[in-house]
């Protein structure tokens, strides 16, 4: 049975533009959420996942389901165009991913956004110092997330944020699967450590 | 199994991966070790908290932007670029090509204009134009001292080519240094005066 990415790919080679659309409908949000956790820039992480799109875009006729799966193929590009991103910038520690979402409403051309804790509900069951934590834990996972080596920091996140299997991270980073497992395996540990304060 | 070995196999555990050998190794390591049993719980902690975290949502105007994008792309075609525009913008697209088609082949504009050159600076050599004011100055042959033109015997070239002198000073005397405001002409003659004398002599 064909995978989904697969058919829309082949009727979009076909001609048809709206399975395109449909791809970047799937793929949009875990896209993004993938690349703002490993260059731990969000602004900067819907530039580089539309850009993944435009790759994707003009390198479709070339796409063959037979060999790599979508997904993987995507999260390539998108690793590749990361990597290329914090060599050219040289990582600055631009911390801005958390807790911050976009409200929905797009006032006078700018984007308004909300803290999650500050508007978060006044039931009786919310405790402020419950989530005050939460968050603290939150920022320190993302700190320590973006503070390991780049070897490290690109399988953890295809692992635990973005739930690829460890094939799948194999084919994506071009890596043996033992060097894969042991890469996740020691990414964690060196996270555990980091976060040694909170857990 | 020791310390090592067992923080090793953390994930493996975590994941329910381990074949049977190893779980028992595993566990019968974490049952004995109270350090490694700390630190496997903190390890478990953490990746939870660790996959726990927020998912990150793109902006409302991802997909608008991503299509604005888009229509500015060209889309390879099997190694051939084409441009998915519609109307103004395909006709925009053919003058495109034509310029690039244009910019190409570079070079060969160049060679172009090298040959009208070329066939200019012709015309121009046989017509006279650069050579009205000053004489083309025409090969002399050696001349010796008597005025009779310098050819060697064959004593005088015994089967062997002639040598240079070694001797400066007549060397010199041929030359610029010795005699700088002689005409053109004389020069020559007594260079070449001194060059049969010196193979005469049997140079070196």
């Amino acid at each position: 049975m064909p995978d989904l990415d697969d058919e829309l790919m082949e009727r979009y080679q076909k001609g048809d533009e709206n399975a395109f659309t449909l791809l970047v409908r799937r793929h949009q949000q875990p896209l993004v959420n993938f690349i703002a956790r490993f260059i731990n820039d969000r602004d900067s992480a819907e530039d580089l996942a539309q850009e993944t799109f435009i790759r994707i875009f003009k390198a479709a006729n070339r796409y063959k389901s037979e060999g790599a799966r979508f997904k993987t193929w995507m999260y390539h590009i998108a690793s590749n165009l990361c990597k290329n991103e914090l060599r050219n910038r040289g990582r600055r520690d631009r911390y801005n991913v958390d807790n911050v979402v976009n409200s929905g409403s797009d006032r006078d051309g700018e984007e308004e956004q909300i803290d999650l804790i500050a508007s978060a509900p006044a039931d009786p069951a919310f405790e402020p110092e419950v989530a005050l934590e939460r968050k603290e834990l939150r920022n320190a996972i993302q700190a320590a997330i973006a503070e390991l080596p780049e070897q490290y920091r690109l399988p953890l996140v295809l692992r635990d944020l973005q739930g690829l299997s460890y094939d799948e991270i194999s084919e994506v980073l071009e890596l043996r699967s033992g060097t894969t497992k042991s890469r996740i395996n020691r990414a964690r540990i060196m996270l555990k450590e980091k976060l040694k304060p909170f857990i | 199994m020791n310390c090592l070995q067992a923080e090793g196999h953390f994930s493996a555990h975590f994941e329910d991966t381990l074949d049977y050998q190893t779980l028992q190794g595993f566990e019968g390591h974490l049952a004995e070790c109270e350090a490694c049993q700390h630190e496997y719980t903190r390890f478990q902690a953490s990746v939870k908290a660790t996959q726990q975290l927020p998912q990150i949502e793109p902006s409302p105007s991802f997909m608008a932007t991503l299509q604005q994008r888009l229509e500015d792309q060209p889309r390879e075609t099997g190694g051939v670029t084409e441009n998915v525009v519609t109307g103004w913008g395909r006709l925009l697209d053919v003058f495109k090509r034509q310029r690039y088609a244009f910019r190409r082949p570079r070079w060969a504009f160049s060679g172009i204009i090298a040959l009208l050159l070329a066939a200019a600076g012709t015309f121009f050599y046989h017509d006279g134009a650069f050579f009205t004011q000053k004489q083309r100055l025409t090969p002399v042959a050696p001349v010796s001292q008597s005025g009779q033109i310098a050819i060697p015997s064959d004593e005088e070239l015994p089967g062997r080519l002639p040598r240079f002198s070694t001797d400066r000073s007549q060397f010199l005397r041929g030359s610029r240094l010795s005699s700088p405001r002689q005409p053109m002409q004389q020069r020559y003659m007594l260079k070449q005066v001194s060059y049969t004398s010196a193979a005469s002599s049997g140079g070196l």
